[in-house]
């Protein structure tokens, strides 16, 4: 392994044989968990192992724009599994601002997701009828861009709002708060339903509207890909995530790396120091928070557009703690660290759980006995509650503990730009 | 107005429940001069430089800071009017990389706004420039300049003390507020220091306001010294004053050291 890295050239082509033969295995076997996984690995090294910087543009590109699509039109849970992946991300990205470079925890982050969503659902669908005097809804697809945009503003400042008072607790006390609050915006999105009808209630808001996509197929059939509009849309969400984790990502470094980046890790790393320098500490913890929250409302926008359905379940404290996961998994504020915990658990939560569970049914259906000659067990009798899937909870638990034993700081540290800066002085 | 003294303290007095940390201590620094702050451990010399730059509120008493009222304001507020600190226990930005450290304190120096950052421009390229190029020039100022890209939490100690009065340097300040800068440095390390301090009196023009076990580095660099014991001021004057004073000894070992003394 060292040896490897020693020798970028060796090390080049090493990932860039496992890239070809995992793309190959997975176009083969568009279906199977392990190709799959081997495929993400490639990329996760290729754009994390010092290589040259053109390479790692080839691979990334060839993997996430031709590989996965193709799997895609074969396996389309390929693309949802991308697409659940890219929302989590740009949501870990979000929390990371929080609590990963800020030191705020905050237990309430799915509020915000949940404001995003409820923004583009109640007027892309025909839910702002109940209370709006013009009943002009839904609006046309095409005001989803515009309704991203107000969802970051509306999830900012619902953030200014929960935040301004949360943000004058510490610690503990914060993340009791805002969990709190949290819960408060879900049980509003419950019981909104009268005495005007805004949220409508438990039942949640359908049909919403998606954006049209008809340009998106013309551009296509040019291509000489001829999609319907059921196999398009996969495909265009996908591609829309890609584009919108790309600029999360930019937001997140650009701010990492400017005066507000520094002051919010200077907070975390000690309050008092930092405001001895100068540094306004409620303020710049409030922009902190929303910011978090303006991404997280981006994506409930999008999430709303997708599943064509919004309704108080999706926002609950379990989302905001799976985002949490995901932070803490990656490496508490370091940006790659983000988006490999959110495809991490992602996967694991709706790929890897199910397989499992699956894998389990089969052999209970098929009355599979497993006998060791001293133990005999007859999986016909496997009970029903040690289905894997229904584990999610026990193994965001089992992840943090594991984590805090063993690798506090993440699978990707936080690293400060220590090069780029050497870079710049010379 | 430049006449005017950098700091009056008009007697302030802080108590913790039934301890009285400070009391009634009025102090009138001038500018330009090295002011010391001694006294035996536990005689209130942090808790008195923490009223100063507001991380404590006094519950009695004024202070000015260059001719303004500070009393009971933030931290952040007085840190940006010109009053920079350094901390007895050592509190330096661990996980950031030396000159970012540095950078954290040209924040108010920094004019770019949340939208300058997000879409770089050509302003937010500038300031950001400028505050590096500003940090690693305070780094080389305190010979730190080797040290620049590495973490803070991985210097020496002796360096981690020169990284802290670097960062309170790029506040730009008026005044600086020093609590036991020598603490734990050997005698080559206080030597440098010594005369480092002296020299950001007289290269940048700031006020030094120090508080000093040493009693070596005290005697020969400051003009004047206060001493502090069990929270109030019980003498102040020349460093010859002070050290010729029965009090101080008494403060110091005991009423019958200063009676064996004299
Ligand atoms: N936050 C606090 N809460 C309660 N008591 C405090 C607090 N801060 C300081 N004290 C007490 O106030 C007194 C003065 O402490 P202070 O730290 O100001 O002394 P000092 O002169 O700096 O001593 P040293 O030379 O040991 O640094 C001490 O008795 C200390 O225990
Ligand atoms: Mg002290």
């Amino acid at each position: 392994m060292r040896k490897l890295r020693e020798n970028p050239l060796l090390l080049s082509a090493v990932i860039a044989i496992v890239a070809l033969v995992a793309s190959f295995w997975l176009l083969n076997h568009p279906r199977s968990t392990l190709p799959f996984l081997l495929t993400l690995g490639a990329l996760l090294a290729a754009l994390l192992q010092p290589i040259p910087r053109w390479l790692k543009v080839l691979i990334g590109g060839a993997i996430l724009l031709l590989v996965i699509p193709a799997a895609g039109f074969k396996n389309s849970f390929l693309f949802e599994l991308g697409i659940q992946t890219g929302i989590y991300a740009a949501m870990a990205l979000g929390l990371n601002v929080v609590v990963g470079l800020a030191g705020l925890l905050d237990l309430g982050y799915a509020a915000f997701f949940a404001v995003g969503a409820y923004t583009w659902a109640i007027f892309g669908s025909p839910q702002a009828n109940e209370f709006m005097p013009w009943k002009i809804f839904p609006l046309p697809g095409e005001y989803f861009y515009l309704f991203m945009l107000v969802a970051v503003v509306v999830a900012a400042i619902t953030g200014v709002v929960i935040g301004s008072p949360a943000l004058r607790l510490k610690g503990d006390y914060l993340a009791i708060v805002t969990l709190g609050l949290g819960e408060v915006v879900r049980v509003l999105a419950n019981n909104l339903d009268q005495p005007i009808n805004i949220t409508n209630g438990p039942q949640g808001i359908t049909p919403i509207q998606r954006p049209p996509i008809d340009w998106f197929i013309a551009l296509l059939d040019r291509f000489g890909l001829h999609l319907s509009r059921a196999e398009a849309y996969p495909l265009f969400f996908y591609l829309l995530v890609l584009v919108i984790i790309g600029i999360v990502t930019l937001v997140n470094v650009r701010l990492d790396r400017s005066r507000f980046g520094r002051a919010w890790i200077a907070i975390r790393e000690d309050e008092t120091a930092a405001r001895a320098m100068g540094i306004p500490l409620f303020p710049t913890k409030l922009i902190a928070f929303a910011t978090g929250a303006s991404f997280s409302g981006a994506m409930g926008a999008l999430f709303a557009a997708k599943q064509l359905y919004v309704s108080p379940e999706s926002f609950t404290l379990i989302q905001s703690i799976m985002i949490l996961v995901m932070v803490i998994l990656g490496g508490m504020g370091s940006i790659p660290g983000a988006i490999l915990g959110a495809a991490t658990v992602t996967i694991l939560n709706v790929d890897l759980l199910k397989s499992a569970s699956d894998y389990l049914n089969d052999l209970r259906n098929a009355g599979f006995v497993l006998d060791l000659g001293f133990f005999k067990y007859n999986f016909a009798n496997l009970p029903n509650q040690l289905e894997p899937a229904k584990y999610e909870r026990m193994v965001f638990g089992l992840i943090m503990i594991l984590m805090m034993i063993y690798r506090p700081e993440g699978i990707i540290p936080e690293r400060r730009h220590v090069l780029e800066m050497k870079k710049e002085e010379a | 107005m430049s006449e005017a003294p950098i700091l009056e303290v008009e007697r302030v007095t802080k108590t913790f429940g039934g301890l009285v940390a400070v009391n009634d201590v009025s102090v009138s620094i001038p500018r330009g001069m090295i002011f010391a702050v001694i006294g035996p451990n536990g005689a209130g010399k942090t808790t008195f430089f923490n009223l100063l730059t507001g991380i404590y509120k006094p519950d009695k008493g004024r202070i000015l800071f260059d001719g303004e009222e500070i009393t009971g304001r933030d931290p952040a507020w007085i840190a940006a009017r010109g009053m920079a600190r350094t901390f007895q226990n050592i509190r330096l930005f661990g996980s950031m990389t030396a000159v970012e450290n540095v950078m954290v304190a040209r924040h108010v120096h920094t004019k770019t706004s949340y939208a300058d950052a997000l879409l770089r421009t050509p302003r937010f390229q500038r300031e950001e420039k400028k505050a590096l190029e500003r940090s690693l020039e305070l780094l080389e100022y305190m010979q730190l300049g080797h040290r620049a890209h590495e973490l803070a939490k991985n210097l020496p100690y002796g360096e981690q003390r020169r990284l802290e009065i670097a960062r309170a340097l790029a506040l730009e300040p008026k005044l600086l507020l020093l609590d036991e800068p020598a603490a734990g440095m050997n005698p080559q390390e206080t030597e440098d220091l010594q005369r480092r301090i002296v020299g950001i009196r007289d290269d940048l023009g700031v006020t030094i306001l120090l508080i000093e076990h040493d009693m070596q580095l005290v005697m020969s660099i400051s003009e004047r010294i206060a001493v502090l014991d069990y929270g109030s001021k019980i003498l102040e004057g020349t460093p010859e004053e002070v050290q010729n004073d029965p009090r101080v000894i008494e403060a110091y070992l005991g009423r019958g050291a200063a009676e064996g003394a004299s």
